[in-house]
């Protein structure tokens, strides 16, 4: 397979999971913000909240090691 | 936790109260209801006095807070009334004192902060104001536009132009924030249109302090200038009289809080107690290794007549009993990471210890560099040698310091020292493999990892559920079971474990299945897929990992890859500090994520009540050995 091609797809899977995991952050740091101003004790909770959507990210990662590695003959 | 019930005579029952508070180890409980019994009621001179003292120690708090003389302890001794009525008079009084220099204070930085901003360009309009101060005819007026609408500018000269034509002069100056300030020279007789005109135009004047609002410019200026000068002197002599207020006053306010605050826990802890014509009763549980010595102390203090008996554990709901964390000594920092979530239910499982192994383990995967490792012990021994005992940072430093024992660990193996330059420099070779090629057995490494840790969790899941609810124990066990059997037939199929293997752990898969969907339901195909999900999300301590060496050999090519070598060592130590301070930062939130999520999620069991003992605010009057309560 052409490795411009294999470079290019494990770039999209990263580049699309990151966005979405960014996108998600977004939205759960802005209401998370909102929530610890009213209620500080809830910091362990939304920790957590935040770190959920990074395992989108890492999967992103991990498929585009593997596609680099596996395609690409490494 | 031990549950205690303190019976006897009523004449006898201050003596008792006043010993269970010095011991400072019990947490009451509601007054019982029993046939025969009430609540214990304060009289009506007793609850004016409640309400009365809970004000006076709000105006010793805030008295305390603005002194910022908050810290230190304060000895109990017991009040008289004449004490409470000087100590209202004295919070009163300071806190008034306290809150007139902190808006003194307060005026004073707005003043710095108004006359700061605008210096410049009130020390280049001065001569302009001066001379028109000088000139009958003439009158000026200083205002400021806001950056959003420096457009209207342009608009208003065209305006001033074709109402005044050219007898105006504008001098503008820009400010910090991209706001222009502008002063406008013109004939006096034209000052009522230029006020319209600005008016029309919502421009407003310069903001000047409200002492020099009423004053001329050619006045006003030179003094707000002077002020700046003025002012540091003013503030640092708030600061004296703040520090002179808690010297005088700080101790006797914090005993006013000790005894205020004793008197109102006592009230309370009357409330609390059931009560008959002759007799009390009072119920509460303290740590059970406490029971023998509060049984010896209250006897003796409140005399024989008053008996304390343990409670049958059958005769109270564990839902009522109020929780502590006792681990030993070395686990006993790791609390705080359980401490950011609520506390575990009272007979569930405290996961403090896993979490104490496992943390570490994780973070020293994720880092797993000699150079970064021994950094980071430095920086823990330091902050621990600087910081006090039971704070935030020394507690963060006593955990730092096994994290950074497996983050040195971890480093040998892979054979990482700043990155590569153990290779590099001195032929350190990696002991199982190198983070940099093999990511292939590090994802092994991670996911095994995760399985072990999810495995545990099922585990203790189903220890947690085993007396209360025996088919969700089941249900956990047997999703233990299989998440094993997946694992075994994935490997089975790639041959890293005999083939022959395949079948029989697939064949032991569908027997699982019927029994775990009876023991959880229909949904349980998908909190096994969950699971297994969660056993994958193990992979980041891999991707974070291989990040962070990366960075690190990053880094180290920057030595000569940027002409001279001094700049390229200096880029390098920066890339270095750089990747050192997300090396702590993101393992250490993807740790607390993998054992929140990932391996509580199985177990945990939260709704915990916190241990709050009825005893004195400077602390329980009680020996140091049996004070700790783990």
């Amino acid at each position: 397979m052409n490795m411009m091609w294999i470079v290019i797809s494990a770039a999209a899977v990263l580049s699309v999971a990151a966005l979405a995991t960014a996108w998600a952050q977004s939205k759960i740091g802005t209401a998370g913000a909102a929530a610890l101003a009213e209620k500080p004790e809830l910091a362990g909770t939304i920790i957590v909240l935040l770190a959920i959507p990074e395992t989108m990210v890492i999967l992103g990662f991990i498929v585009a090691v593997l596609i680099l590695l596996r395609a690409g003959g490494g | 936790m031990a549950k205690v019930r303190v019976l006897g005579p009523k004449d006898r029952f201050d003596a008792a109260l006043s010993a269970v508070q010095d011991f400072g180890q019990l947490q009451l409980a509601e007054a019982p209801s029993r046939t025969g019994v009430e609540r214990a009621r304060l009289s009506p001179p007793e609850q004016r006095r409640r309400v009365q003292l809970t004000r006076v120690l709000a105006e010793v708090e805030e008295a305390l807070r603005l002194l910022s003389a908050d810290g230190a302890r304060a000895e109990v001794r017991p009040a008289t009334t004449a004490d409470l009525a000087h100590w209202a008079r004295l919070a009163d009084a300071t806190a008034r004192a306290a809150r007139a220099l902190r808006d003194r204070e307060t005026g004073l930085e707005e003043e710095r902060a108004l006359v700061s901003r605008y210096r410049d360009f009130l020390s280049a309009v001065l001569p302009a104001v001066r001379q028109v101060a000088d000139t009958a005819r003439l009158t000026s007026r200083a205002v400021v536009v806001p950056a959003s609408t420096r457009s209207t500018v342009d608009a208003l000269t065209d305006a001033l132009r074709e109402q005044l034509g050219g007898e105006f002069t504008m001098s503008t100056h820009e400010l910090p924030g991209g706001d222009l300030a502008i002063l406008l020279v013109l004939p006096r007789e034209f000052s009522d249109k230029l006020d319209a005109r600005l008016a029309e135009a919502r421009v407003p004047e310069v903001p000047l302090p409200q002492a020099y609002r009423d004053m001329p410019l050619e006045r006003a200026v030179p003094k707000m200038l002077a002020r700046l000068d003025e002012i540091p002197l003013e503030l640092r002599a708030c600061a004296d009289d703040r520090r002179l207020l808690a010297a005088s006053r700080g101790a006797e306010l914090r005993q006013a809080r000790a005894a205020i605050d004793d008197w109102l826990s006592t009230a309370a802890a009357h409330e609390r107690t059931a009560v008959t014509e002759h007799a009390f009763d009072l119920e509460g549980w303290l740590p059970e290794r406490s029971l023998a010595e509060f049984m010896r102390r209250v006897t003796a203090a409140a005399g024989p007549a008053v008996v304390i008996e343990s409670v049958a554990r059958e005769a109270w709901g564990t839902e009522d009993a109020p929780v502590v964390l006792s681990n030993p000594r070395l686990f006993r920092p790791f609390e705080q990471i359980i401490g950011l979530l609520p506390l575990p239910r009272y007979g569930s499982i405290d996961p403090t210890p896993f979490v104490a192994v496992f943390f570490p383990l994780i973070f020293g995967m994720m880092l797993g560099d000699v150079g970064y490792g021994v950094l980071l012990a430095i920086l823990a021994v330091i902050i621990h040698a600087r910081t006090e005992r039971g704070s935030f940072l020394r507690t963060a430093a006593e955990i730092a310091g096994p994290c950074a024992a497996f983050a040195i660990i971890f480093g040998v193996l892979y054979g990482e020292y700043f990155g590569d330059l153990g290779i590099r420099l001195l032929g350190i070779h990696p002991i199982i493999f190198d983070r940099e090629k093999a990511v292939f057995a590090a994802l092994a490494l991670a996911v095994g990892l995760g399985v072990v840790q999810v495995v545990l969790g099922l585990v203790l899941g189903a220890i947690t559920a085993f007396h209360k609810e025996p088919k969700h124990a089941l249900g956990r066990g047997v999703s233990a079971v299989m998440v094993l059997l997946v694992v075994g037939a994935l490997l089975a199929a790639f041959e890293v474990l005999p083939k022959g293997l395949f079948t029989p752990a697939v064949i032991a898969l569908l027997i699982a299945f019927p029994l775990l969907v009876f023991a959880e339901g229909v949904i349980a195909p998908v909190e096994l897929l969950a699971t297994l999900g969660n056993v994958l999300s193990y992979a980041r301590i891999m991707a974070i990992g291989t990040a962070s060496v990366m960075l690190a050999v990053v880094a180290n090519q920057m030595v000569g890859a940027f002409g001279g070598t001094v700049v390229g060592l200096v880029f390098a130590l920066l890339f270095h500090l750089v990747n050192f301070a997300i090396g702590l930062f993101s393992p250490a939130i993807h740790a607390l994520r993998l054992h929140y999520v990932e391996f509580f999620g199985k177990f945990y069991n939260p709704g915990g009540r916190p241990f709050q003992p009825f005893g004195h605010r400077a602390g329980p009057l009680v020996p140091e050995t049996t004070r700790k309560l783990s």
